[in-house]
């Protein structure tokens, strides 16, 4: 069973300013206090040289849980200490009677040695009520202006509810994570709607899509050798397989089917669903030729659910055979007896992954690494040897594998015709929320690619 | 200086507080006095105790120093004055006398008509009949907007006011002139080479003027649903600010040079015929909603508000100034009550580059380049433009320059009160609007005002704490722009 996403803890710091039964004039009056406060401080006795302020956004969470509450802050707080910003964290307590706000203002001060000092600004609403159901009217007045605006929406979204229409008006772009969501095809089929009914210059953001990254990378890096790039039209079989028991999430393995297909300019022809969480995708390619997607769960320990865990892609073009694997924690399976690098080098992990490491440490210890860095190196983009690293992730051969829940594999095997089978293990570092965060919001949150393949994998999850 | 309606809302929110400031300021002249007049039957201790209570509540310093305080109480008089009694005038002139000897004032009186506009005549026409608007020093009248209702009623109050007061001796308060950021419109432009070489229509889009409030009507129902918001805002706050974004510079930072290039602009504005009302405005009323996160009722359920009322308190318009500099260029402006949040700014937004260097891809987050000058609150300045996306390949994305008074001059900036009311004193007409102004402003609205009685276009409602009806935003929309969110 995949684990359930657990909640961070935000360190608890004294807010500069807290009100029980607060209105957002006294939020706004307090707020002013402070920024003056502090450029006053800064400036000391220097009028000439007058502090400026900087912010490079506003950050609007929302949360409907303490956990997610917890998570916004602490993942705000982590932004903040590299960007200036302004977050709103807004807590709706719908069921609480009332409509009562009670607010808190938190600062966090940066002093970057060779820049003056930033103030980033942390409000924390709790709202109870019907007050909570006019978001928009809580928090555009609290806008900082020119700046732009990120909602975004920790658990699942009010999807079809005026209380988002109406916040999406006033901001840039939405975030949301589609892992997260409570019903996730009803919500990624809200998410989808949204591209096409809200405000034109609406931005979409999914941390979903990022966390894609290295798999949308390995597989393009393997098609990205101009010998290759024939491969594309042969494609006939894909197999992704993403955690959960049973049919859970589907959405990542949806993305990234829906970014292959249209990207490719494949047509669906046929979609069933099996049980245990399978399903069946028959395109059909520009020439004409069948495209089989098989998409399954598998029940892992690790990964969140719905993350991808392996993704196969078969086929052959130009009279050659190819096949691309890439893997997440490959399972552990039996280890060569005698094999002479387990004696020197036990890792405690007799799987695939495992051995390939230790190998990797024998030979480095045989003195024979350094000499075939290259050769052992390559990447999957099958270029030229010491080139087309990827720069996510990073590869650490000779680290050893971690223990910790959270260290993962990434096993890459690509076979082309009769030629030797090239593998690559890579550690991934463990996604960081944060990280994620701040690649949506540097990366643009108007990602034409996201949106097309949010557009194809929405279509073919209907289709399921 | 002489106050009518000493009692009232903007005596004590506005005057007695700027006057304590400008005490606590060394600002007022030795032997200041002030004198509230009003219906109420009050003596100088209670009007003394009315006036401290104001001062606590509303002064922009805070904590008051009571020995400044105390001082300047010592200058506070009252008188009762019902404005039909010409004794009671005459009352009041003998009480002026009798505090020229007392404290040494050389005949010096300014008369504040902090009092509904309808009275300004009455007060004028006793004031001279009971020989306070002649005598020794000067002798100057301040009057508030709305100046007049309507273009007739603007002349006639202009005649009812100069057969008494000479017209460089009637000031006519639009408080919006005297915020510092109002001001610093025309330091922006015109003590900086950099912006006005760009300042016209080769390169400027369109520029948008938002007065936008929170608050409803409050307690003005019955003055409100006779203006309306066109009257209420546009006609004065948002004109003006049009006039000093669309001025030409004038050769000295002097009254009648200042003001004669504004009147300039004002003629410059192309007048709304009845078609053009229909296409290039908006109106609309609000309704039940939310703002600030409290549930407010609907303009027709205000205190003193007729039901049937269709007055609005939401107001668009698309004008064009017909002149060299700006042939071509709309100027949006929008007012209105219950918007989501009290914020005045102009944006001035330039045109895209001709040739798109970097091609589509690159620049899809590229807004055009924009100024923001906010005059509140957050008083400052953003020019926002693009900029390359730290990253492998070319991005382009918009990014914003700030100035903030605030957070940059670490001075409070004094109210708007202060400074008029001392420019006032000094004999210093700059920030106040002349005669010919309210007129030429007047001739613009008129022809609006006519057709939304007519009902053209019909009247759009829309809910407290949103930003105004859906017609606002198809105003733009038709012309392929949208209003700046604020």
């Amino acid at each position: 069973m995949a684990q359930a996403v657990s909640a961070t803890s935000a360190p608890q710091t004294e807010a500069a300013w807290h009100r029980r039964d607060a209105s957002i004039a006294d939020v706004l009056a307090a707020m002013s206090d402070i920024r003056r406060k502090f450029a006053r401080e800064e400036a000391g006795d220097d009028d000439a040289h007058p502090h400026p302020r900087s912010c490079v956004m506003t950050l609007i969470a929302v949360a409907t849980t303490d956990a997610e509450e917890q998570r916004a802050q602490d993942i705000a707080r982590r932004i903040a200490a590299q960007h200036p910003a302004q977050t709103i964290v807004v807590r709706e307590q719908h069921a609480l009677r009332g409509s009562q706000i009670e607010a808190w203002i938190h600062t966090d001060v940066q002093r970057p040695q060779e820049a003056c000092a930033v103030q980033c600004e942390l409000v924390t609403l709790h709202v109870r009520g019907a007050a909570g159901e006019h978001l928009a009217a809580i928090v555009d007045p609290m806008l900082v202006s020119g700046v732009p605006t990120y909602l975004w929406w920790v658990g699942t979204p009010a999807f079809g509810k005026r209380e988002l229409e109406d916040a999406l008006h006033i901001c840039d772009a939405l975030i949301v994570d589609s892992a997260r969501f409570d019903e996730p095809a009803h919500g990624f089929h809200g998410l989808a709607r949204l591209t096409t009914s809200a405000h034109r210059q609406l931005g979409v953001a999914d941390f979903q899509w990022s966390r894609l990254r290295t798999w949308r990378e390995m597989t393009a890096q393997f098609f990205s050798p101009l010998e290759r790039r024939e491969f594309l039209s042969g494609i006939s079989q894909i197999a992704i397989d993403y955690a959960g028991d049973g049919r859970g999430n589907l959405v990542a393995a949806g993305l990234l089917t829906g970014w292959l297909s249209s990207s490719l300019g494949w047509k669906l022809r046929h979609a069933s669903s099996g049980g245990g969480g399978s399903a069946s995708l028959n395109f059909s390619a520009l020439r004409g030729h069948p495209v089989e997607v098989r998409l399954r769960s598998v029940d892992r320990a690790g990964p969140v659910e719905g993350e991808l865990c392996a993704v196969r892609v078969a086929g052959a073009a130009q009279r050659t055979t190819f096949r691309l694997e890439v893997e997440l924690n490959p399972p552990r399976r039996r280890a060569p007896e005698g094999s002479s690098y387990q004696a020197l080098h036990p890792v405690g992990a007799h799987d695939d992954a495992g051995l390939e490491l230790a190998s990797r440490r024998a030979e480095q210890h045989r003195g024979v690494l350094h000499s075939r860095l290259h050769t052992l190196h390559h990447t999957a983009s099958g270029g030229a040897p010491g080139e087309s690293r990827p720069r996510h992730p990073m590869v650490h051969s000779e680290d050893r594998r971690r223990p910790e829940k959270t260290a993962q594999l990434l096993l890459t095997v690509i076979q082309i015709g009769e030629g030797q089978t090239l593998r690559q293990v890579q550690q991934l570092e463990p996604p960081d929320e944060a990280e994620l965060l701040l690649d949506l919001l540097a990366g643009g949150t108007r990602d034409a690619v996201f949106q097309r393949s949010l557009e194809a994998a929405n279509a073919l999850m209907r289709a399921l | 200086m002489v106050i009518f309606g000493a009692t009232g809302d903007l005596s004590g929110r506005k005057l007695l507080p700027a006057l304590y400031n400008l005490a606590k300021q060394r600002s007022l002249p030795a032997g200041f006095a002030v004198v509230g007049a009003a219906m109420d039957d009050l003596d100088d201790g209670a009007f003394r105790k009315h006036a401290t209570e104001r001062i606590k509540e509303f002064s922009r310093t805070q904590p008051i120093d009571q020995a400044v305080l105390d001082a300047f109480l010592t200058g506070v008089f009252y008188v009762k004055v019902d404005f039909n009694n010409l004794d009671e005038f005459k009352a009041l002139q003998r009480k002026l006398e009798e505090l020229d000897g007392a404290r040494h004032i050389p005949g010096n009186r300014i008369f504040y008509c902090a009092t509904p506009p309808p009275t300004y005549e009455l007060i004028t026409k006793q004031l001279q009949a009971s020989g306070l608007s002649t005598g020794k020093g000067f002798h100057r009248i301040v009057v508030e907007k709305p100046f007049g209702s309507d273009l007739a009623s603007a002349r006639e109050l202009t005649s009812v006011l100069q057969k008494v007061f000479p017209e460089d001796a009637v000031y006519r308060i639009d408080h919006y002139l005297g915020k510092e950021t109002v001001q610093n419109i025309l330091a922006f432009r015109f003590a900086n080479s950099i912006f006005e070489p760009v300042w016209n229509s080769n390169l400027i889009d369109s520029v948008q003027i938002t007065v936008a409030e929170e608050i409803g009507i409050e307690n003005r129902g019955a003055y409100y649903d006779r203006a309306g918001t066109l009257r209420d805002i546009v006609q004065n706050h948002a004109l003006q600010l049009l006039t000093l974004v669309a001025m030409e510079p004038p050769l000295a930072f002097d009254a009648n040079e200042v003001r004669d290039e504004k009147v300039k602009v004002l003629r410059a504005i192309r007048p709304l015929t009845e078609e053009d009302v229909n296409l290039a405005s908006v109106r609309g009323q609000y309704t039940k909603g939310w703002v600030l996160g409290q549930q407010v009722p609907g303009y027709r359920e205000e205190k003193n508000v007729a039901p049937e009322s269709s007055t609005e308190t939401f107001a668009a318009l698309r004008l064009y100034v017909d002149n060299w500099r700006w042939a071509g260029v709309p100027f949006y402006i929008r007012a209105g009550k219950r918007l989501p949040k009290r914020v005045t700014e102009i944006r001035i937004q330039f045109k895209r580059p001709p040739h798109l260097t970097f091609g589509r891809p690159a620049t899809k987050e590229l807004d055009p380049n924009a100024i923001t000058l906010r005059i509140q609150p957050e008083e400052g300045i953003s020019l926002k433009f693009g900029a390359k996306v730290p990253s492998a390949g070319l991005r382009i994305r918009s990014v914003t320059m700030d100035f903030q008074y605030m957070t940059s001059f670490l001075v409070e900036a004094p109210e708007a009160y202060e400074r008029l009311l001392l420019d006032c004193m000094i004999g210093d007409p700059t920030l106040f609007t002349r005669a010919d102004e309210v007129e030429t402003a007047w001739k613009l609205i008129d022809p609006i005002e006519a057709a939304w009685r007519d009902g053209k276009p019909p009247l759009g409602l829309y809910a407290a704490g949103t930003w105004g009806p859906p017609a606002a935003a198809q105003l733009l929309q038709a012309d392929g722009r949208e209003w700046h969110r604020p």
